[in-house]
């Protein structure tokens, strides 16, 4: 049995009235490459904002490597081997695309191990992600597209155990996202750390990922291979006839 | 009995004049982010205007009352036209804008107040309106307060009730609440920002007219009345008007108890108080849920 | 430039400016310690405010902290010690305070630093006034104008020193990132609370100190003249006149700035007021960075018109 590297028991998430996330389990092992889908509104991003401790749980726990990190600051989860992206790419602006990497590895980053030799300093970083020629370009002025490259070069200098990545592949080319689907992978194949991705484009992901969790209206509907997971007749119900594979 | 009728109602009066002052500003920033710092220099010039139109020519300060409101409004058009809309437009982000809109608001204040020095000089200036005494319910009051105060409740329930009945009122509430989806349900806000802008403007000028037949009028008069805005508007919670009339009302009352039972020159102090432990304790208001 | 070198580049500055005590009227004298008052006040300013974008009007408060600080303290505690002794009150007030508030952001943030300057100054004055039956404090036994300026000169300076120190280490990048995307920052691992209320406490150190210093200068203190708004505004205006996120452009407009100030608002009191206010409303328009932000156009120009020297 793999070691577990996340692991989120009964997590809901209330906003006022509203339950966004309802009552959700997910274990994550080391090395997975583990894909969530649901129809909009599903509550995949918030269940991110906890997992990633940016938002509070109103119940359940989250484990981090062993360690309970229920209600903490995000900074803690980070500085435990969290690292994520969000929806809308959010770089600092006014720094050099280096810089941005840097700031990962100076904070969360800091004293934990680079796992290989490429993924050294925030320059091996770029030059893996295929962006080393932007290292002195501000975050600002980078195309979209790049941006959440750039995202996922920050979120790779905190050196983490875990990568959360929210629609990475939102907005891009049929191309584009068949590259970062291609990067996403040698990042978990040569790190090893584990991967949880968020998309809504389905269809590419269900080709990539190992498992896939589908949420629906806040609630776990179903976890399992992609190819289970699409014969499921909840979750094509879910998707209204949405073309899942 | 009468006595304390009479503390009570005293600091509802001077209530009723903040709960005017702070709509407008209230007013401003709920709909546009835009924390006018020199508000209480608009309240100065809607006094000094009053003052003018009494001492000069002789008009009854209360039928002034609508020309001060369009001069001020016009006024109010032409800050928002030379200041907030490039400033609006040049913005990257809302939390910017908001910094650049308040350091807008210090050079107006800088500049409006001084102005007034250079025009009429430092000193007190003053007129009598009113100024009889009458009884009320075993307690005396000049007339002038009572016509004030009244004034001050009417203009507060009509902009209640211009936010509640008619569609400009409903587009600023719904704006408050969404801009994004205002816009998308056609709230034009190109001319709806520019005339609450100058409507806050306009409350602020009715409020000093209205001070100026109870009080003396100075160039540095306003100032107080921002701070003190400020604090009723963290009182009623940003963008509701109703808690701005309650939270006005409030503070008219805490000031005046609090003073008889402590001691006078602790008035501020009470207010920086109550202000900087409501925006503690609740950020978002007294009132709020 | 390095910030060894920029630091290098400081001290040197700072050990000529040493030596105006020496070679200058009482008058001139006078006028370069307002300078260095506000250059060290708008680089502590700058620090914080200027790299987080929590705008910060409580400048005048932690001024007015240290030098009541130094109104109670002289006579009982050396000149020398009185003045770290205020910028550490003024630094603990800072961040007590800055524990409370530092959640707020925006125009909150602002009117509650401003308030917080009134509520102190009320505070004093209700205390003085009960307590010591008195409004302001008379100074006696006061030090020299040598040595008050070259006090002042040294937490200036020193405020520079911290400034560029803090740009080029690590303490500085969680600043910046915080003030880019706070939430952002917090996700790759910056305790952005702690990092906010030190930088906030920091800022308010020199503040305090340098209010400690230049207290002995007024022989009456009173806190409408030690909490004066005034200063607080002048601190923001002059950096955001040079650039609020750099360390060179406030120096630069401090100085021109006081200059200004002591020529034009003991003539002209209202027209000059009026002045800085246009210049501000026209400034946050016009050139948001600040003067600052012209440097590249400005060094493009001049390397332009070098490469035409030279092909001419």
């Amino acid at each position: 049995m793999a070691e577990t590297v996340v692991a989120a028991t009964d997590v809901t998430v209330r906003f006022g009235g509203l339950v966004a996330v309802d009552h959700v389990s997910l274990e994550v092992a080391r090395g997975e490459l583990l894909g969530i889908i649901g129809p909009n509104g599903a509550g995949k991003t918030t269940f991110f904002h906890a997992l990633s401790g940016v938002v509070r749980p109103t119940s359940g726990r989250l484990v981090v490597a062993g360690d309970d990190l229920t209600g903490r600051p995000a900074h803690v989860f980070a500085r435990h081997g969290v690292a994520r992206t969000f929806q809308t790419p959010r770089v600092f602006r006014d720094m050099t695309a280096e810089a941005n990497v840097r700031f990962g590895l100076e904070f969360a980053g800091r004293g934990r191990p680079a796992g290989r030799d490429a993924f050294a300093d925030a320059r091996s970083i770029l030059d893996f992600l295929g962006i080393g020629a932007a290292a002195g370009v501000p975050a600002g002025e980078l195309t979209p597209a790049r941006q959440r490259l750039l995202e996922i070069g920050m979120a790779l200098g905190a050196r983490p155990r875990v990568l959360l990545l929210d629609e990475v592949a939102a907005g891009l080319t049929e191309a584009e996202v068949e590259s970062t689907a291609a990067l996403i992978r040698r990042v978990r194949d040569e790190l090893g750390i584990a991967v949880v991705w968020i998309e809504h484009a389905v269809r590419v992901l269900m080709r990539f990922v190992e498992r896939v969790v589908v949420l629906h209206q806040g609630r776990k509907l179903a976890d399992g291979t992609p190819g289970a997971v699409a014969a499921d007749r909840d979750v094509v119900e879910a998707y209204l006839g949405e073309a899942v594979i | 009995m009468s006595f304390w009728f009479e503390l009570a109602a005293s600091g509802l009066i001077t209530g009723g004049i903040y709960a005017v002052v702070a709509l407008g500003l209230n007013l401003q920033y709920g709909l546009m982010r835009i924390m006018n710092i020199s508000h209480g220099e608009f309240l100065m010039l809607g006094a000094y205007a009053t003052w003018l139109a009494y001492t000069v020519l002789g008009v009854n300060p209360l039928v002034f009352l609508p020309a001060v409101a369009a001069l001020l409004f016009l006024a109010g058009l032409a800050v928002y036209a030379v200041c907030f809309r490039p400033l609006a437009a040049g913005a990257p982000s809302v939390e910017v804008f908001e910094a650049r809109s308040l350091l807008v608001g210090f050079g107006l204040m800088f500049l409006v107040q001084n102005a007034a020095y250079l025009a009429w000089g430092a000193d007190l200036r003053g007129y009598s309106f009113l100024a009889e005494p009458v009884e009320l319910g075993g307690a005396r009051f000049t007339e002038n307060r009572l016509v004030v105060f009244a004034f001050a409740v009417a203009a507060s329930l009509a902009l209640l009730a211009v936010l509640r009945f008619t569609l400009v009122g409903k587009a600023v509430r719904a704006m408050m609440q969404s801009p994004t989806g205002a816009q998308l349900v056609g709230v034009d806000t190109a001319t709806l920002h520019p005339v609450v802008f100058g409507a806050g403007l306009a409350l602020a000028g009715v409020a000093g007219a209205l001070l100026s037949m109870v009080y003396e009028v100075s160039p540095s008069m306003g100032e107080p009345y921002t701070v003190t805005a400020l604090i009723v508007i963290t009182l009623g919670g940003l963008g509701s008007a109703i808690g701005c009339l309650a939270g006005g009302l409030l503070l008219g009352l805490v000031e005046a108890f609090g003073m008889h039972f402590t001691n006078p020159s602790l008035k501020m102090l009470l207010s920086y108080g109550v202000f900087i432990g409501v925006l503690l304790a609740r950020p978002r208001g007294l009132f709020a849920r | 430039m390095s910030p060894r070198r920029a630091i290098a580049a400081t001290l040197a500055a700072a050990a000529a400016v040493a030596t105006l005590p020496w070679l200058t009227s009482d008058f001139a004298l006078s006028l370069a310690l307002t300078c260095v008052m506000y250059a060290g006040l708008t680089v502590s300013w700058s620090m914080f405010s200027g790299v987080t974008n929590y705008l910060s009007l409580a400048t005048a408060a932690f001024f007015g902290i240290g030098a009541y600080v130094t109104a109670w303290g002289l006579g009982t505690l050396p000149y020398a010690l009185l003045v770290p002794t205020g910028g550490l009150v003024a630094a603990a007030f800072a961040a007590l305070f800055g524990a409370a508030v530092l959640h707020l952001r925006g125009a909150y943030f602002a009117v509650i630093t401003f308030g917080l300057g009134e509520l102190v100054r009320h505070a004093i004055t209700y205390f003085e006034k009960t307590y010591a039956h008195t409004v302001g404090r008379v100074i006696v036994d006061v030090p020299g104008s040598t040595a008050v300026f070259l006090t002042v000169l040294a937490v200036s300076a020193a405020a520079v020193v911290t400034a560029l120190a803090v740009r080029a280490s690590r303490f500085g990048l969680a600043l910046a990132g915080i003030g880019s995307d706070e939430a952002r920052a917090e996700t790759l691992g910056v305790g952005a609370r702690r990092t906010k209320v030190a930088g906030f406490a920091l800022s308010a150190f020199f503040a305090g100190a340098l209010g400690a210093a230049m207290a002995v200068r007024w022989t009456y203190i009173e806190p409408n003249s030690v909490f004066n708004p005034f200063i607080g505004f002048q601190t923001v205006l002059i950096s955001m006149v040079g650039g609020a996120a750099t360390i060179a452009g406030p120096l630069a407009a401090s100085v021109v700035f006081s200059l200004l100030t002591e020529f034009l608002r003991l003539q002209f009191p209202y027209l000059f007021l009026m002045l800085l206010g246009a210049l501000l409303i026209a400034l946050v328009l016009y050139l948001p960075g600040g003067l600052a932000s012209l440097a590249p156009a400005v060094r493009a120009w001049l390397a332009r018109r070098a490469a035409g020297d030279a092909r001419g």
